[in-house]
């Protein structure tokens, strides 16, 4: 399936199986800059959360609070009132990163597809890290900018590459019509 | 049929739950009381534990030494202010029902009796009147200071509490949002996001201002040499809190003390002045800077909140009124924004 460049996880791919807390943390972007030591501290700030299958996580439209991290599990995310599937996650992947910086709407509805447990880490956290460690908040808030900016240069080129096609297509176009 | 017995039987059990869970506040009020207080005092300490924490200190080393530093200051400043604070809270008390009153009184009535003709002088029994306000007025301090609660409360249970909600306030917060449900999960993570974020604005800077004001209010009453001025500045920097009348109501302890005491009209005019430059100081440089009227609550809605304190907890229900009404305002008007972007109804 071709995932999606707002919620497909672009940045990591095939970690299946059960991990420790430790390694799932340790290799989710926005943590990488973090030592043992105070990737130990972040996870007493995360929240435990336990979905059942089917259980929604967020609906599209709801305003945004923060990311999940999926320890174990598994999560669709879907648009629409149709469901139309945009990225299927699982273990060690993560979503809703966009949240810790804006509150905007989420722009799609995320479900358990599976018994998921799963590790919460919002914006009011990031607030009070950056409050009481700025050291930590400020390297989590910058490996956040760093992901940012591979996003939108992953969005430029596919931009990019479907305006050439729209450009090659409408030539298409106009020759046949020509001819 | 079953349907409405069942649901008039879930609403009796509501009933009965809301009765009970009513009489169970009522029972345990003075309780309640502390608790508020003691939360109220972590929540203006927060900030400081979390500056601390963030030049490397551990939170407990933090709020231990917030702790020292508290009991220092309570020290020095109770050496200097407790004493003189109850001798004036008595002093005031026996005066008062001795005689204080007289010489100002019968001045007032001379002047009655010259200028206003009409009025007769006898039936208004003003100096009777004014005794029984002021006495009245000096027996509610004393009753907030000795039995609102008692003094073991506020010398060890309040700074307990205190200790433990700012040590471990935010396990306790992350506790409580783990056992909320996955449906209202995020909107109860937003909803106390968003009133920390307005409320510890809003209470730090009530408290900053209260307490620069008050301060500054005994220091011009003491080089005034008003009598019973720890008393009354204290009162105006609680006062302060009420907008428009708040200021006046601070002076005027002042200033009726000023004339009972035998005072003419250019202490008078020294005494506002104080107060006027002191309420300067807080207009122009403290309130821009502890953003403490950012909770917009309507004059309309702060005199009733100050008659309902007043009318359930007496003066200080009424000077803790404000904020309170704040508190509820922020609470309830953020629970209802979440319910709603959430659409949970």
């Amino acid at each position: 399936m071709d995932e999606d460049t707002m919620w497909g996880n672009i940045f990591h791919k095939e970690t299946k199986g059960e991990q420790s807390i430790y390694s799932v943390l340790s290799k989710i972007p926005i943590f990488k800059d973090l030592n043992k030591k105070e990737l130990k501290a972040i996870e007493r700030i995360l929240h435990r959360r336990n979905y059942k299958t089917n259980e929604v996580i967020f609906h599209e439209g709801d305003p945004g609070v923060g990311m999940y991290i999926i320890e174990n599990g598994k999560v669709n995310i879907t648009l629409g009132k149709e469901q139309k599937l945009l990225a299927a996650l699982s273990n060690g992947e993560f979503f809703g990163e966009m949240a810790l910086l804006s509150e905007t709407p989420r722009t799609a509805t995320a479900t358990a597809a599976a018994d998921t447990r799963m590790l919460g880490f919002f914006q009011s956290d990031l607030f009070g890290l950056l409050e009481t460690n700025p050291r930590r908040g400020n390297k989590i808030l910058h490996r956040l900018a760093q992901m940012i900016v591979d996003r939108l240069r992953f969005s430029n080129l596919e931009n990019q590459q479907l305006k050439l096609k729209i450009v090659e297509l409408e030539e298409k176009i106009s020759t046949k019509k020509v001819s | 049929m079953d349907l409405t017995v069942g649901r008039f039987l879930r609403f009796l059990v509501g009933i009965f739950f809301i009765v009970v869970i009513g009489w169970l506040l009522y029972s345990l009020r003075q309780i309640i009381t502390i608790l508020i207080i003691a939360t109220l005092i972590a929540y203006i300490l927060d900030p400081v534990a979390s500056y601390l924490e963030s030049k490397g200190i551990s939170r407990i080393l933090a709020t231990t030494i917030i702790f020292v530093s508290i009991f220092l200051i309570l020290i020095v400043g109770g050496w200097l202010l407790i004493p003189g604070l109850f001798n004036e809270l008595f002093a005031l008390q026996n005066r008062l029902a001795v005689s204080g009153t007289d010489d100002f009184v019968t001045a007032i009535e001379t002047f009655i009796k010259n200028k206003i003709t009409f009025i007769d002088v006898e039936t208004l029994n003003l100096k009777e009147k004014i005794d029984s306000i002021m006495a009245g007025f000096s027996d509610e301090l004393l009753a907030i200071l000795g039995n609102a609660f008692s003094i073991i409360s506020v010398i060890v249970i309040i700074p307990f509490i205190v200790f433990f909600l700012l040590k471990d306030g935010r396990n306790m917060k992350k506790l409580f949002i783990s056992y909320i449900p996955n449906r209202y999960f995020e909107m109860t993570l937003n909803v106390l996001h968003k009133i920390d974020q307005q409320l510890g604005g809003y209470l730090r800077g009530q408290f900053t201002e209260a307490s620069v004001v008050g301060a500054l209010s005994v220091i011009a009453l003491w080089l005034l040499d008003v009598p019973y001025f720890t008393l009354i500045g204290v009162f105006a920097g609680l006062a302060n809190m009420i907008p428009y009348v708040g200021p006046v109501a601070g002076a005027v302890p002042a200033i009726v003390v000023t004339l009972v005491n035998g005072g003419d009209f250019t202490r008078i005019i020294y005494i506002v002045t104080a107060f006027a430059i002191v309420q300067l100081i807080d207009n122009i440089v403290l309130q821009p800077m502890v953003l403490s009227k950012s909770v917009n609550l309507h004059p309309l809605i702060i005199v009733l909140a100050i008659l309902i304190g007043g009318s359930f907890f007496g003066l200080l229900g009424m000077l803790l009124a404000v904020p309170a009404a704040g508190i509820i305002k922020v609470t309830s008007s953020e629970l209802y924004n979440g319910i709603k972007k959430f659409r949970i109804i």
